[in-house]
């Protein structure tokens, strides 16, 4: 009986802990929701230089430079703070993305002109940052940001050889489309004609 | 129309302090220093009586505060071997013995406190990551050219 009580009285004070911590949390998230329309005019006058900055965390010419002008150990930490710094520049480009995203469906909300297939398309390029950003975030993790680097040159490329493939598909289909639509005469809208 | 004309003055006070101060310190190193130097420790504001005197107060500030930010960009793109370089240059004008100027900067982290007011964190710890690789390169080097001074600070 005194141990089901004391088990209550600590989920009472628990679930009461829970509930403050979730109206700070609301509150927070907010007020953090305005100041982040603020700072996204702000942040982006820092972007160019942070674009700068990354090339060079991917780059493996410092981290080759370290390694051969220090001892392993500090070469070993300084790797280590490169993937650091890596992640940290991906989860800032995640953070604006996100932002924008959230400005844009503030946006949306109150615009009457909203074409749902450009939405849709917004969407789904946002799923794929997403994914992407992910795998890549977990590829810096594992292997640092240089073999990262690597694997974002091979997905590129790999992407551009996916789009060449989708755009000579679509070039070979649309002649075929046209000429469906040519000879099929319900498809053109006219009549059968023997 | 005022906001033209100002920024006209400060493009014109930020020549002046260039061509007169800034062009006269050997090494970029030594101008964030320099610069960060002439920057309240309370308020961020940046202060050059001479620049003051020949422009206004508010003109001068906005003038060093972009040479500011002009010199650390140019250091945090640097890569980490111009940056030794740099840093030599600066080791140099310093007319210090360099092993104990190493010591200081690696113990102090003055760089720490010379990176422009609104730079992001990201760029910041960057940064602060090269130069403390560059002061191991620096160091590493220094003890390869002397190796007793380097047995006596093993041994202590």
């Amino acid at each position: 009986m005194t141990v089901a009580l004391y088990l209550a009285l600590i989920s009472a004070v628990l679930l009461i802990i829970s509930i403050l911590l979730l109206t700070r949390a609301v509150g927070r998230a907010s007020e953090a929701a305005v100041d982040n329309e603020k700072e996204v005019s702000l942040g982006f006058k820092e972007d160019a230089l942070a674009l700068e900055v990354s090339a060079r965390i991917f780059n493996p010419e410092d981290l080759n430079f370290v390694a051969t002008e220090t001892s392993g150990q500090f070469a070993h930490t300084f790797r280590e703070e490169r993937t650091t710094l890596a992640l940290g520049w991906l989860r800032h480009v995640r953070g604006q993305v996100r932002q924008l995203i959230r400005i844009h469906r503030r946006t949306v909300r109150v615009n009457s002109d909203l074409k749902p297939l450009d939405e849709f398309r917004l969407f789904f390029g946002f799923l794929l940052f997403q994914l992407m950003s992910g795998m890549l975030y977990c590829v810096i993790w594992v292997h640092g940001p240089v073999e990262a680097a690597r694997v974002l040159e091979w997905s590129l490329q790999f992407a551009g050889k996916l789009r060449k493939i989708a755009e000579e598909a679509v070039s070979v289909a649309t002649p075929v489309r046209a000429e469906i639509i040519k000879t099929d005469p319900r498809m053109s809208g006219g009549t059968k004609s023997s | 129309m005022h906001g033209e004309f100002k920024h006209a003055d400060v493009e014109a006070a930020r020549k002046d302090f260039q061509v007169r101060t800034l062009a006269k310190i050997p090494g970029d190193f030594a101008r964030l220093v320099y610069l960060a130097s002439t920057r309240d420790y309370n308020s961020g504001q940046y202060h050059h009586e001479g620049l003051a005197r020949q422009f206004t107060e508010q003109v001068a500030r906005e003038a060093l505060a972009s040479c500011h930010k002009d010199v650390f960009k140019r250091l945090a793109l640097c890569s980490v071997r111009e940056l030794v370089e740099e840093l030599e240059t600066y080791v140099g004008s310093t007319h210090l013995p360099a092993l104990d100027m190493l010591s200081a900067w690696e113990n102090l982290q003055p760089y720490r406190i010379a990176i422009p007011l609104d730079c992001s964190p990201l760029i910041a710890r960057f940064f602060a990551s090269n130069v403390k690789a560059a002061l191991a390169i620096l160091r590493f080097r220094q003890n390869l050219a002397r190796p007793d001074r380097q047995f006596a600070s093993q041994r202590q």
